[in-house]
């Protein structure tokens, strides 16, 4: 028992775990679920999500939140798949978008560490903006027409049946992961959510931590708007809408608390696969995509809940016995 | 004693004289927050192997000051000289660099770190390397930590070591600490103050912010006092005594009050039912305590911090589960009741901790006083009355004197004295039977304190009961009728009026048994 | 006598100062400017009286539910799952009534009973279970979206399509009955939604602002820890506050479904960002403790005429308005935070969790 409770308190473990037991419930009221490149095509078709998801996690691990996300994914796409009508190169549509996510992440980065807006809000601001930015870019016309090598390129497998993107992505989410909990800096990012004034005070630099993190945040969802345009092949001006959340979601099954300081990319990554899999899963399981947000909701709701209360019991069990010990003098 | 101490600085700056160059010398240090100054020309010295305690009322400037020094703040005048070049702290990694390090006066850990990752944090260092010097660091000062443990399962005592140990880490050179003591156990604040001799042995300066005088004379080297952004004593302990210090921490021209009290009425131990009861209660950070209140009376509970007296009285008053015992008030058993329906049954409690939960910072003085009477139908059956509101909160305003620019204004712009004057009119506005005020003067400056303690002996001429729950002995000697004290959860000890004496409140807090009436411990 | 009439002058004068320091002032004012702006542009399109209404109508769901949003917002909270309510509730009735066969107001009240359930549990999980409101609305707003789904597939009516057919008119020709309170026009003028919305915003100025519950409410965003020492029930008063948002969102879904005879299961499913929106442009805090249920008023209406306007006067498309208004939200968050800095932090977050306080 003591081992499990070990187990689940690395929270990326935990939510490991849980995506396995989703397949092996699926599995078990479907054994046709049970071939290899089903369960690959869980992960392969993860991509956009997984980005999405790692970028967010920046910011929510400084204790702040980006709800821009969708709507940036949304304009890297438009954008890229506009430049994919014109026949112009991968090279160009990722400097584009790097570009894009860059500005979007450092006015994000500004409004909330220079000037001290509630994220939410100024994000929320943000959003409006940048939805408006798509149409204006867009003319309020879906994107299409762009299909050819850019939409294929993706879905080539390399090994195993990975995907050509999921294998870049899971490249990316490595090297990250391992920046973030191995580097002096990379630790900044939990250090500044966990206790910001704490951070300010043995030196660390929080402004610039917050921005920096809302600027990766941008650059992995405009990144991802190029995933998302290769792989539909088209683009409509609402796309992305509603994403933001499903990101966070990703986030929050992964471990990451959204009060920040606790969490990693490896969570976020997991998230994002359970995320977008379910409805894939629920075709296996029989039931019809209708089913989708209701689970996705009780799933959430479970997870969170279960996790705040225990939480709140270790907390309190913790602060009652040290006022225990000290009642009777075994304390020190 | 004025501040002379400039003229001595302008020596030091320059090697060729003969003076010391200081570790840490503040010049003209003026801030101001729009346009409340907060301080002005402040000059202050720190040599290594020094302490200087600083000493000053709340909005003295002291926590600015210090947060300049650390450079979270930028000094709109004035220059900081360490070892006696100029620096420029304009962030806190330059201080840092400089060798200052500030251990706040709450720690500031990671919690959802280990206790190694919360001390080696922001370091350049290999990781194995600043193992090795940590654990030797630890060895040197004779602590033992099991690095892995998380941040969040430490005690305040043990979270303010970690703090210390990652100044000591950094090399630092000039140490301040923020009322360090403040929520610390007596033996623990033993060992931190051998600690701190330690450190001075190693030639680090520290300055000391306590609020506590006698911690002066224990432990420190020098002293400054600060008030109103301007300091008003300095120099060496050895030239001041008690008196003194009180002086320097009043406004000019008050004179100190006499601090015997004519006691005008007595209480009639024998013939009146006490009006609160307490009969072997039990509960989270407390033992089997049983005691008495009588209408009229002012019941002193002494003890360090940590005995268990908050916990007891939070307890009663709804916020935790009482295990075991009875909770009477006149007669009537009101054990376990909730917070509301001890409001009700005529207990109210001015809280310990006055910023987080006490004060509503930005809201009106008015809903501040009236947070607790919202059920009463004096604010109007189905809307409430603001004129009844207003009136409520102005008789308080008037009896406590309270400075306002006016009832609008928001409680957390108030001096900590009138912050505590309001709380106070909360917890009065029930016209409860019993109040208890936990460190009713803690943070205030001494001119409050007299209108607090004006303030609790009117109550007591009319007859509410009082319970004071006081660190500071001083104020129990001069308020209470009878005094009890807690030592671990439990009450030690009974003093009647003429044997309460600084002697026998300090000897029993610390748990030594005293003639007087003792309860079994 | 005169002395009486010149107190009362002197008095009314003062409560106007004092309220031209406040934001709703600032919101009047840039209401007052959009007439302004939008008038000199195109006179006769912008100002009938009939268009303007119908403006307002469009928006009304984000409207009335900004108004209980505020209450939620108050104690710090957050409520991104009213919109997923908004279209459980219209479901429900549109199954209620037309496959189980219940009299339309039945359904209604049904309806409402359901979102308020729906309210509370998502408020027992913040208030009792110490969740973030953040997280337990957004898995709020998949669950009830998911589950309005759900119920519109019990329905023999196809989800795509709507349920409809309510009943309408009566032999004059008149609307009565649960469509009237989509179509009816009071003083052949005024949409009776409009009128709604008015009853709604003086019931909730009440409630908030002159009642011992939004006393509370206020007191609780304010410092949770102290209003439980003043014997306030912190976790009753904070779940209430997502019950009231539950009420208020299928108020609206009723409305909506009258309006265009249809009970849909996505009903509303776009409005969460403009609420949110509507009530921070309110002027209410999203760390708590401030807000107001006029400026949360003013501030919906300020977007609605905006939303009128820009299409009506300068030609800008329908869907290019996210741009103007989250430009709106942006500069004007903006500015509150760059003025907040300039003051000693009292407001400010960081003041929570910073350093020794003195």
């Amino acid at each position: 028992m003591k081992l499990i409770k070990r187990f689940l308190k690395i929270r990326w473990l935990s939510s490991l775990a849980f995506l396995a037991v989703m397949f092996i419930i699926t599995g078990l009221v479907n054994p046709g679920f049970f071939t290899y490149s089903n369960i690959i095509e869980c992960f392969n078709s993860s991509v956009v999500f997984t980005l999405l998801a790692v970028g967010v996690a920046f910011v929510i691990m400084t204790g702040e939140i980006d709800v821009s996300i969708g709507s940036t994914m949304g304009l890297a796409a438009a954008i890229a798949g506009m430049l994919a009508q014109r026949g112009q190169s991968w090279g160009l549509m990722i400097v584009y978008s790097i570009v894009i996510g860059l500005l979007i992440g450092l006015v994000n980065g500004y409004g909330v560490a220079v000037l001290g807006v509630p994220s939410l809000i100024f994000t929320l601001g943000t959003t409006g903006i940048i939805r408006g930015l798509v149409y204006v870019f867009s003319g309020g016309k879906t994107t299409e027409n762009f299909a050819g090598t850019f939409t294929n390129f993706g879905s080539q497998t390399l090994f195993g049946q990975i995907t050509i993107y999921y294998t870049i992505v899971l490249v990316i989410v490595i090297v990250t992961h391992l920046l973030l909990t191995q580097t002096r800096s990379g630790k900044y990012f939990i250090a500044v959510g966990d206790n910001v004034g704490g951070a300010t005070l043995i030196g660390i630099p929080v402004t610039a931590t917050k921005i920096v993190a809302y600027v990766l945040c941008g650059i992995f969802a405009a990144i991802s708007g190029v995933a998302f345009a290769s792989k539909y092949g088209q683009v409509n001006i609402v796309a992305g809408a509603g994403y933001e959340m499903s990101a966070i979601a990703a986030c929050v099954l992964g471990g990451i608390s959204l009060s920040g300081g606790q969490g990693n990319l490896a969570g976020a990554a997991i998230g994002a696969v359970i995320m977008s899999t379910i409805s894939r899963l629920l075709v296996f399981i029989g039931l019809s995509s209708d089913f989708d947000n209701t689970i996705k909701g009780v799933m959430l709701i479970s997870i969170v809940v279960i996790d705040a209360l225990m939480q709140r019991r270790s907390a309190e069990t913790a602060r009652r016995e040290r006022l225990v010990a000290r009642a009777s003098g075994s304390a020190r | 004693m004025a501040n002379n101490v400039s003229e001595v600085a302008n020596t030091t700056t320059s090697t060729a004289s003969g003076e010391s160059i200081k570790l840490l010398s503040v010049r003209g240090i003026t801030k101001s927050f729009g346009t409340n100054a907060v301080l002005k020309q402040i000059d202050l010295d720190l040599d290594g192997g020094e302490v200087l305690a600083l000493i000053g009322g709340n909005g003295a400037g002291k926590s600015t000051l210090m947060k300049i020094i650390m450079g979270i703040y930028q000094p709109d005048d004035g220059k900081i000289y360490v070892n006696g070049c100029l620096t420029h702290l304009n962030k806190a990694s330059v201080a840092l660099s400089a060798g200052i390090y500030m251990v706040p006066q709450e720690p500031m850990l990671f919690p959802n770190m280990t206790i190694e990752e919360n001390i080696t944090m922001g370091f350049q260092e290999h990781k194995q390397q600043l193992r090795m010097r940590l654990k030797s660091v630890m060895q040197e000062i004779g602590w033992k930590f099991d690095l892995n443990r998380k941040a969040s399962t430490l005690s305040i005592a043990e979270q303010t070591l970690v703090e210390i140990i990652r100044g000591l880490l950094r090399n630092a050179k000039i140490l301040i600490l923020d009322e360090p003591t403040s929520a610390l156990t007596f033996d623990e604040v033993e060992s931190f103050f051998r600690i701190v001799k330690e450190l001075r042995q190693k030639g680090i300066g520290i300055i000391y912010i306590t609020h506590r005088l006698s911690e002066v004379f224990d432990i420190a080297t020098h002293v400054s006092i600060m008030r109103d952004g301007i300091i008003t004593l300095h120099g060496p302990v050895s030239d001041f005594n008690h008196e003194m210090l009180v002086q320097g921490l009043l406004p000019p021209g008050s004179v100190q009050k006499n601090k015997l009290f004519e006691q005008t009425t007595s209480i009639d131990y024998e013939n009146t039912q006490p009006v609160f009861e307490l009969q072997n209660v039990s509960g989270h950070g407390f033992n089997n305590i049983s005691l008495k209140v009588f209408p009229g009376e002012i019941l002193g509970v002494a003890g360090v911090v940590g005995a268990g007296r908050t916990e007891l009285v939070s307890t009663i008053f709804g916020r935790d589960k009482i295990l075991h015992g009875r909770v009477l008030l006149n007669g009537k058993d009101i054990t376990g009741y909730s917070t509301k329906k001890v409001l009700q049954a005529g207990i109210n409690y001015v809280p310990e901790d006055r910023h987080n939960h006490g004060l509503f910072k930005i809201s009106s003085i008015t809903a501040n006083t009236t947070s607790a009477l919202l059920e009463d139908r004096r604010l109007g059956k189905l809307f409430l009355k603001p004129k009844v509101e207003q009136a409520i909160t102005q008789e308080f305003v008037d009896g406590f004197r309270i400075k306002i620019a006016g009832q609008d204004q928001l409680a957390g712009s108030l001096s900590g004295g009138n912050q505590q004057k309001v709380v106070i009119g909360r917890s009065l506005s029930t016209k409860p039977k019993i109040v208890i005020l936990d460190e009713p003067t803690r943070g205030i400056d001494a001119a409050a304190r007299r209108d607090v303690y004006g303030i609790i002996r009117g109550l007591r001429e009319q007859g509410v009961a009082i319970l004071i729950i006081s660190s500071d002995m001083e104020e129990i000697i001069e308020l209470a009728d009878r005094a009890v004290t807690v030592s671990q959860g439990s009450i030690n000890a009974e003093f009647w009026k003429k044997d309460i004496t600084q002697d026998n409140l300090t000897a029993s807090s610390f748990g030594l048994h005293v003639k007087g009436e003792a309860h079994a411990q | 006598m005169m002395g009486g009439n010149d107190k009362l002058n002197s008095r009314f004068v003062e409560g106007l100062k004092k309220f031209t320091k406040k934001w709703e002032f600032v919101l009047l004012l840039i209401l007052l400017a959009e007439f302004v702006i939008f008038g000199a542009a195109n006179f006769e399109k912008f100002m009938r009286i009939g268009s303007i209404f119908s403006s307002i109508n469009n928006y009304i769901s984000i409207c009335i539910i900004s108004l209980f949003v505020t209450f939620v917002m108050i104690t710090g909270g957050i409520d991104i799952q009213a919109s997923s309510i908004v279209g459980l509730t219209s479901i429900v009735i549109g199954v209620l009534w037309s496959d189980a066969g219940l009299n339309i107001w039945v359904a209604v009240l049904l309806a409402i009973v359901t979102a308020a359930l729906c309210g509370a549990l998502s408020g027992f999980f913040v208030s009792y279970c110490g969740v973030q409101p953040m997280v337990v609305t957004l898995g709020g707003s998949f669950l009830y979206s998911g589950l309005a789904l759900l119920i519109s597939g019990l329905s023999k009516t196809p989800a795509y399509q709507g349920i409809s057919g309510f009943p309408a008119k009566n032999d004059l020709g008149q609307f009565v009955s649960f469509r009237a309170l989509g179509k009816m026009l009071v003083f052949d003028l005024i949409p009776v939604q409009i009128i709604i919305y008015v009853v709604l915003i003086v019931l909730c100025y009440l409630l908030l602002h002159k009642s011992r519950y939004g006393r509370r409410v206020y007191l609780v965003g304010v410092n949770r820890q102290a209003a439980e020492y003043s014997g306030i029930n912190s976790r009753w008063i904070i779940m209430s506050t997502y019950i009231l948002t539950g009420i208020g969102a299928a108020i609206a879904g009723v409305l909506l479904t009258a309006n265009v005879d249809s009970a849909k299961y996505n009903l509303g499913s776009t409005f969460t960002l403009s609420i949110i929106t509507a009530v921070v442009l309110g002027g209410t805090l999203s760390t708590g403790g401030k807000g107001s249920i006029l400026g949360t008023a003013l501030a919906a209406i300020v977007i609605c005429i905006l939303r009128y306007g820009l299409p009506l006067c300068f030609g800008i498309s329908n869907q290019n308005l996210d741009l103007p208004i989250g430009i709106m939200l942006v500069i004007v968050v903006a500015v509150r935070a760059v003025l907040a800095l300039n003051r000693k932090p009292l407001f400010r977050k960081l003041d929570r969790e910073s350093l020794p306080r003195n």
